[in-house]
């Protein structure tokens, strides 16, 4: 496990930090942001140390954002919400301000002073066009990368270690199926 | 509808998009602006081909377009080329290789564009800032000073909603994998309890091991590829923490 003494999300994931977990398994953490944007502002983080979205090996960054839709479907289904956002900030200039890279999971409802909307840069067709092939040009060197096998990730929760108490009952269960059958589309 | 391809709602598109819009739209033969009204979806056509955009890259299952209304140059939509509305709709596979190409191209723009960052934003719902019905996740490249403001405010959550949403969540989750035990197709994934137990054991292993320095750093250089950009000094100006 690559971790980073001097990094909070590390210390979060090592348990030296307390944290609100939601999920976990081996590669990946989520845990509900104690200043969040809205309530049930999750992120969704690798165990692992690695400061940009770039630097995350592609098995992982698939499980992440898995893990992400998971919980943006769990809040559609239990919060009394309106939407979600998966919001990534890769980078200084993107507002990144931890070294550690997460997909923030943001409930959202009308006016709840969250804004990820931005003002149109009108562009020539010159400058459309040269964008267009440097980016084109570029993605052939670098590559997607492809992954073979989807791992489905393995919902290893520790509820026994966070709440000995809690268990998830076959009650829940057909609550949850309930539930889906009432899904939004 | 003109509306779908703004995605910023208090945003609309200028007079001239509209209007060549419209007339794109004019110009289909009856089958076609059947399917469309059908589909009521601007992107499905600009997938089929049938409206021009700026492809930056494409495959069996994914396209990525340059957004016409860009919030900074090389704003690029991803999108898959089945028609979801939300992302909960989407297969995990699906979701995967969506956000392989987001890495890819947000690796792309910081080498080919002299960008420093990016964001990643997808948004569920109208109140979430969705406007278009396909499923899209925005990559936008960065720079200090790009003049692009996103409010994300830091509310303090009190203790019981923290515990509150926390019990729901998880348990949603945990209620989730359970669930996909019981369907037939994923079955091939391995989820047998000793799976299950030896992640537990390799857990607590992890626990007791403290981190070497020395190896992590070495690892972290070599995942950096030294070509035109350092991504490594992209991470680096992060800070230590």
């Amino acid at each position: 496990m690559k971790t980073r003494e001097s990094c909070l999300i590390c210390q979060i994931v090592g348990n030296k930090v307390p944290s609100y977990k939601v999920y976990e398994d081996d590669l990946i953490l989520a845990v509900v942001d104690v200043n969040g944007a809205n309530p049930g502002h999750c992120f969704v983080i690798p165990k692992n140390h690695y400061p940009i979205i770039e630097q995350v090996p592609d098995q992982e960054l698939a499980n992440l954002f898995s893990v992400a839709n998971k919980i943006s479907s769990a809040i559609f289904e239990n919060l009394k919400v309106q939407g979600t956002n998966i919001f990534v900030a890769n980078g200084i200039p993107a507002g990144q301000t931890v070294a550690h890279f997460m997909v923030n999971v943001i409930p959202r409802k009308e006016n709840d002073g969250v804004n990820l909307q931005w003002k149109t840069k009108q562009l020539t067709e010159e400058e459309m066009s040269t964008v267009e092939l440097k980016l084109k040009e570029q993605i052939q060197n670098v590559g997607v990368g492809k992954i073979e096998n989807v791992e489905k990730p393995k919902t290893i929760l520790e509820n026994a270690e966070i709440q000995p108490t809690q268990s998830i009952s076959d009650d829940d269960e057909e609550d949850y199926i309930s539930k889906q059958m009432k899904r939004i589309p | 509808m003109p509306e779908q391809q703004a995605p910023a709602p208090q945003q609309q598109m200028s007079p001239e998009q509209i209007k060549a819009l419209q007339e794109k739209i004019k110009q289909m033969s009856p089958e076609e602006l059947k399917e469309f009204q059908k589909k009521q979806c601007i992107f499905c056509q600009i997938i089929a081909g049938k409206v021009q955009s700026r492809k930056v890259y494409e495959d069996d299952d994914v396209i990525a377009i340059l957004d016409v209304n860009p919030a900074n140059p090389g704003h690029i939509l991803i999108m898959p080329r089945e028609h979801y509305s939300i992302m909960p709709q989407i297969p995990d596979d699906e979701i995967s290789h969506i956000f392989a190409v987001a890495k890819a191209l947000s690796n792309s723009s910081l080498r080919a564009l002299e960008v420093q960052g990016s964001n990643i934003i997808v948004a569920n719902g109208v109140a979430a800032g969705q406007r278009a019905q396909h499923f899209m996740a925005h990559l936008i490249p960065r720079k200090e000073n790009d003049g692009v403001k996103f409010q994300v405010p830091q509310k303090t959550i009190s203790e019981e909603e923290l515990q509150a949403t926390r019990k729901i969540l998880s348990e949603s989750l945990g209620a989730k994998a359970e669930e996909t035990k019981v369907v037939p197709t994923l079955l091939k994934m391995p989820r047998e309890k000793k799976v299950v137990e030896a992640k537990f054991k390799e857990k607590k292993q992890h626990k007791k091991k403290k981190p070497i320095k020395n190896k992590e750093t070495k690892k972290e250089k070599k995942s950096g590829s030294g070509e035109s950009i350092n991504l490594d000094d992209i991470a680096k100006v992060l800070g230590p923490g």
